[in-house]
């Protein structure tokens, strides 16, 4: 494996506990998710694989180079987009993209062809001469993104690259996220849009309060939810949650939604219980359909109890 | 060293465009503060004489670089502090202290005109001769690089970036008001005196005025005063950036 994280735990000062025991690896060409919600720890294991944060305690190997002691070669191998939008206010958007792909190594004539094939797929050429502080949060995060895509390193870490980003440019990067990996990086993607990462990962873990609660391939996973279909109910706005039959197993309620699982035989009994509802106007719509990576997301995350891996780390 | 300087070049060139958007308006002010130093100083003395003349247009410069760097350094690395900025940029790789480098290089070049400006004012509003040393130039370097170290070493060791603000504004205050930059050691009471004594500020004004006049300056105990400063602000700047939390 290209990057080994074995046992990381972070605390930071005033005991508050960002990894809990974190371990996963990450093969070259592989597209890993590491999907949580906000303040899971995601972002804290990434500033550890490349040396801005320090572990309280594991280890972290990249090429069996122990860069919890060498967090330069970390970030030799590494590009990144961070989370945070990057410091371009002054720079033109192909000053920034050259100027990333200059530093990470990049021969002057190969960075600039590269520079403007990002440009153009990502449809910023408009933008190619603006400086950063003129453009949009999107569009700046869309820089950010071709900063790290431009002289990619052996792995590439994208924290929330889709933020603030239009749904067509949203699948172009995708689509570029995947060709990185063709390319032989590994590519560790953080985001907490599942239904998109669902397309493009290989392997995901989902992370909450630290830990990690499933790993797996997202068809594993979804696996683990056993051959149940998934009911999904919508409350009218005001109304008030209905009491549930026995057969909805595993009921959960947010806000207006309510999730269920049903076991084949009675799924004739869930759609009339459902259709009821919505004459009666409790409800808006209903859902039934098989489990979706999200539906796994949401038990594992709303389920306090849950500390154990789920589907099968292939 | 090779990696080490073609990164140093490479962060010139983003901390430059960076800074480029205000660079007019810093020019301006740098301009105006150096200017209006020696103008409005003046205006304390009912009587000009050469001594003051002296001690004004060598001071000004040397407040300008202590403005740059006890003020500005802080407030630019607290903001950067507050925005993530260090994080992306050290994320990158790029040794930090040549990313630091880059930064102070670029602010000591925001500074220049300022200094220059000063000091051909000086001499044509009071009417004297200067007498320029070629130590002048050392003189310069050391006191804007010990300036901008202490400055950043500061910045980065204060735990939250918003107290920074609140320091630099009583370090200008005292840096302006209770020490002897633009008037004499002599003129402080014994005990401040003292503390000036210990502090880079007095040696950074010798250094001005001894290599700018005929001023009677020990030179070599301001050179080690402010190079033992400097040193300081280096090593624990160094600390600071390769510290992870």
């Amino acid at each position: 494996m290209l990057l080994e994280i074995k046992d990381v735990t972070k605390i930071y000062k005033g005991k508050v506990k960002a990894n809990d025991n974190i371990s996963l690896s990450v093969a070259e060409g592989e597209v890993f998710g590491l999907l949580g919600p906000n303040g899971a720890g995601k972002t804290t294991l990434v500033n550890q694989i490349i040396g801005l944060t320090m572990p309280t305690s594991g280890d972290i190997f990249i090429s069996g180079v122990d860069v919890i002691a060498k967090p330069d070669y970390a970030r030799e191998v590494c590009s990144f987009q961070a989370q945070v939008q990057a410091p371009i206010s002054g720079l033109s958007t192909m000053q920034a993209v050259e100027l990333a792909g200059r530093i990470r190594g990049g021969k002057k004539a190969d960075v600039h062809k590269r520079a403007l094939e990002l440009v153009e797929k990502l449809e910023l050429g408009e933008w190619q001469k603006t400086l950063g502080l003129n453009i949009s949060g999107g569009v700046r995060r869309l820089v950010a993104f071709c900063m790290a895509a431009v002289v990619p390193g052996r792995i590439v870490i994208l924290d929330e690259p889709t933020n603030d980003v239009d749904p067509l440019r949203r699948r172009t990067i995708w689509q570029e996220v995947q060709e990185l990996a063709k390319r032989g990086s590994a590519v560790l993607l953080v985001t907490h849009n599942i239904l998109e990462a669902e397309r493009v990962v290989d392997r995901l873990a989902i992370v909450d309060l630290g830990k990690v609660k499933g790993m797996g391939t997202p068809a594993s996973l979804k696996e683990s939810e056993g051959d149940a279909m998934r009911l999904e109910l919508i409350l009218e706005p005001k109304a008030t949650a209905p009491s549930l039959p026995d057969y909805l197993k595993k009921p959960l309620v947010i806000n207006r939604r309510i999730l269920g699982d049903v076991q084949p035989e009675d799924i004739p009994a869930a759609i009339t219980w459902a259709r009821s509802l919505k004459e009666s106007g409790t409800i808006e719509e209903f859902l039934l359909g098989p489990a979706t990576l999200e539906d796994v997301y949401i038990r594992l995350v709303k389920n306090p109890e849950n500390n154990g891996n789920h589907g099968k780390d292939t | 060293m090779v990696k080490w300087f073609r990164s140093y070049f490479l962060m010139c060139k983003w901390t430059f465009l960076s800074s480029r958007p205000w660079l007019t308006l810093n020019l301006a002010v740098q301009l105006g503060l150096s200017v209006g130093i020696i103008y409005g100083i003046s205006y304390f003395y009912p009587q000009m004489t050469p001594s003051i003349a002296k001690y004004l247009t060598t001071g000004s410069p040397t407040l300008v670089l202590l403005t740059v760097g006890l003020v500005i350094v802080p407030q630019v690395v607290a903001s950067m502090r507050s925005e993530g900025t260090f994080d992306y940029i050290w994320s990158l790789p790029v040794p930090r202290m040549a990313h630091i480098a880059a930064d102070a290089t670029n602010m000591f070049g925001s500074m220049l005109p300022g200094i220059i400006l000063s000091i051909i004012m000086g001499k044509y509003h009071f009417n004297f001769d200067l007498n320029v040393s070629w130590m002048l130039i050392p003189a310069v370097l050391l006191i804007a690089s010990s300036a901008t170290f202490v400055g950043y070493s500061m910045a980065f060791a204060v735990p939250k970036p918003m107290m920074v603000n609140i320091i630099t504004q009583l370090m200008i205050f005292f840096v302006m008001m209770f020490s002897p930059v633009m008037y004499p050691a002599e003129q402080l009471p014994q005990w401040l005196h003292s503390i000036h004594n210990v502090l880079p500020i007095k040696y950074m004004a010798d250094l001005m005025r001894g290599t700018l006049t005929d001023l009677p300056v020990n030179l070599g105990l301001a050179f080690s005063v402010v190079g033992a400063w400097f040193a300081a602000g280096f090593a624990l700047t160094y600390f600071m950036v390769r510290r992870r939390n």
